[in-house]
């Protein structure tokens, strides 16, 4: 009887050690987490042929992003009235013509709370084709990255590594970034509210 | 060595060419000359030469092999012959890819929770670029309006219809995580469906039986089974397709999330991070030190849904 016992459980003693072994051994073949961590080779982006070339205008941004260059989306192209100084001169202007080219489309909703900034807070009191920061350094439309990360470090560093913002269509190539100004507008920055395009089924459907 | 891993590298080492005489290609040849012999029979009567052409062409196709087993040449011809039976079945002039998965690349998602303001943009654009099915609104990405404090999506509402966003909300996107250690792959018994070089995680739509062991055995409910024929609209179709990605769908089968194979191995990324107007969704190679995934994971509080079942997402969420 007692040989009886020891030859059934025989197999399942050697099915239980093999199971065990096979996984304790997945286990120490080291996760894959590891596997990332040890890859420190940069990936050669000039492997990928990008199939077209991007619809929109980019600049060489005046930063570095891992050491290396990258690229952001232009801006002067899309703001309909520029260049400023085309306007803004020493000309006098009429009544009837002040009414067209004053900007009273804009409505200033940025800073907090009643404290509202002012137009000149961004653009250079004297040249009105440049903004200027707080230290009175001038800076180009297509670099306001650099006017926007005085105060918003934070969001300017997140911008730099990758975590805030995003890619223009290719995640590999040559990077090019979106500008803070393709998504926020620098007169009102915060998103709006606005209807979702869909809606999404509950999970255990 | 698991003894699973043995068997798929023995799958993969193995040379379809060297043995010649198996069943199914004497069955492929077989069949062939029997589409060929009963079209001649048929021609003198009342077959138009489209419809022997696509009988034919059928007929290969269901003697085709599983993806991973084909050489490229065979795969190159399932291709051709998908085209041209799109083109006679729904006069589609597709162009389908069977473009391999890039050296030295893994890919890996991130999703900021904190910036995600649940417009649902990444849903739609999911929906547009991966044929998916409009009459049973199939759907990759689901995103859930959420309390402050819960981590669980199936706490969260969907059918949200107000504006976005809600103070006091956020909002989180869930979807197939193309985990490295998938259980849904353990669980397929034809091995339809299998982790790439890359690792995004495919099906092989010719492959499925439909048994959806898959789909249970995802924790994460990334799967999704086509219970009837998917309707695109002619106009609507992604044209530009894959076969491990958005080719069309038929009843019967298992589909999910491929990251945009058709785009990512392009270069591209995948249409949801595209679409993202607030920039949540951060995509990239896990291999390259320089990538903003690689960042990401450096320098963000980030976490992995249910990351105590082992089975390793390459998804994490983000707080800034």
């Amino acid at each position: 009887m007692k040989k009886l016992f020891f030859c059934s459980s025989l197999p399942f003693f050697v099915l239980g050690t093999v199971l065990l072994s096979g996984q304790s051994a997945m286990a120490s073949g080291g996760s894959f987490m590891d596997r990332i961590h040890a890859a420190d080779e940069p990936f050669d982006n000039t492997a990928i042929e990008t199939a077209y070339q991007l619809p929109v205008k980019t600049v060489l941004a005046k930063e570095s992003y891992q050491g290396g260059t990258f690229k952001v989306l232009a801006r002067k192209d899309s703001i309909s009235r520029y260049r400023c100084s085309v306007c803004h001169t020493d000309k006098k202007v009429g009544v009837r013509d002040g009414a067209l080219f004053t900007h009273s489309d804009i409505e200033v909703n940025h800073g907090r709370g009643d404290d509202k900034l002012a137009c000149i807070e961004c653009h250079d009191e004297k040249n009105r084709d440049l903004l200027s920061d707080a230290q009175g350094k001038k800076i180009d439309f297509d670099h306001s990255y650099q006017l926007c990360g005085q105060c918003h470090f934070r969001q300017k560093r997140d911008w730099l590594g990758g975590a805030h913002g995003k890619r223009e269509t290719f995640w590999a190539g040559e990077r090019v970034v979106l500008n803070c100004t393709s998504c926020h507008s620098p007169h009102s920055p915060a998103f709006k509210t606005k209807m979702p395009v869909t809606y999404s089924l509950p999970l255990e459907e | 060595m698991d003894f699973r891993k043995k068997k798929e590298t023995q799958m993969k080492t193995k040379e379809p060419h060297k043995n010649t005489s198996t069943r199914r290609s004497f069955l492929k040849g077989l069949s062939i000359a029997a589409a060929a012999g009963s079209a001649g029979l048929v021609t003198g009567g009342c077959v138009p030469l489209e419809k022997t052409e696509e009988m034919g062409l059928k007929w290969e196709e269901y003697f085709k092999k599983n993806y991973r087993l084909m050489t490229q040449e065979e795969k190159d011809e399932t291709v051709a012959r998908l085209e041209r039976l799109a083109k006679l079945k729904d006069d589609a002039d597709i162009q389908m890819s069977n473009q391999e998965p890039l050296d030295q690349v893994l890919y890996g998602y991130a999703f900021n929770i904190s910036r995600c303001k649940g417009y649902m943009d990444c849903v739609e654009a999911c929906v547009q670029e991966n044929n998916l099915d409009r009459k049973s609104k199939t759907q990759y990405i689901r995103l859930f309006e959420m309390d402050p404090g819960q981590l669980d999506p199936t706490s969260g509402e969907g059918k949200y219809h107000h504006e976005v966003p809600v103070d006091h909300k956020f909002y989180m996107g869930v979807q197939c995580y193309h985990c490295e250690n998938a259980p849904c792959i353990k669980a397929c018994p034809t091995k339809a469906t299998w982790r790439e070089p890359d690792g995004i995680v495919v099906v092989d739509y010719d492959w499925c039986i439909g048994c959806r062991y898959c789909l249970a055995a995802c924790p994460y409910w990334g799967r999704r089974f086509n219970w009837g024929d998917p309707e695109v609209p002619k106009e609507e179709m992604n044209r530009k397709q894959h076969y491990l990605g958005n080719r069309m769908r038929m009843k019967g089968v298992m589909e999910k999330c491929t990251f945009c194979v058709q785009r990512t191995r392009q270069g591209k990324l995948p249409a949801c991070a595209d679409a993202c107007p607030t920039g949540s969704r951060v995509f990239g190679n896990l291999l390259d030190p320089d990538s903003e995934i690689r960042f990401v994971l450096k320098h963000k509080k980030v976490f992995r849904f249910k990351e105590e079942l082992g089975t390793d997402p390459k998804f994490w969420y983000f707080i800034d």
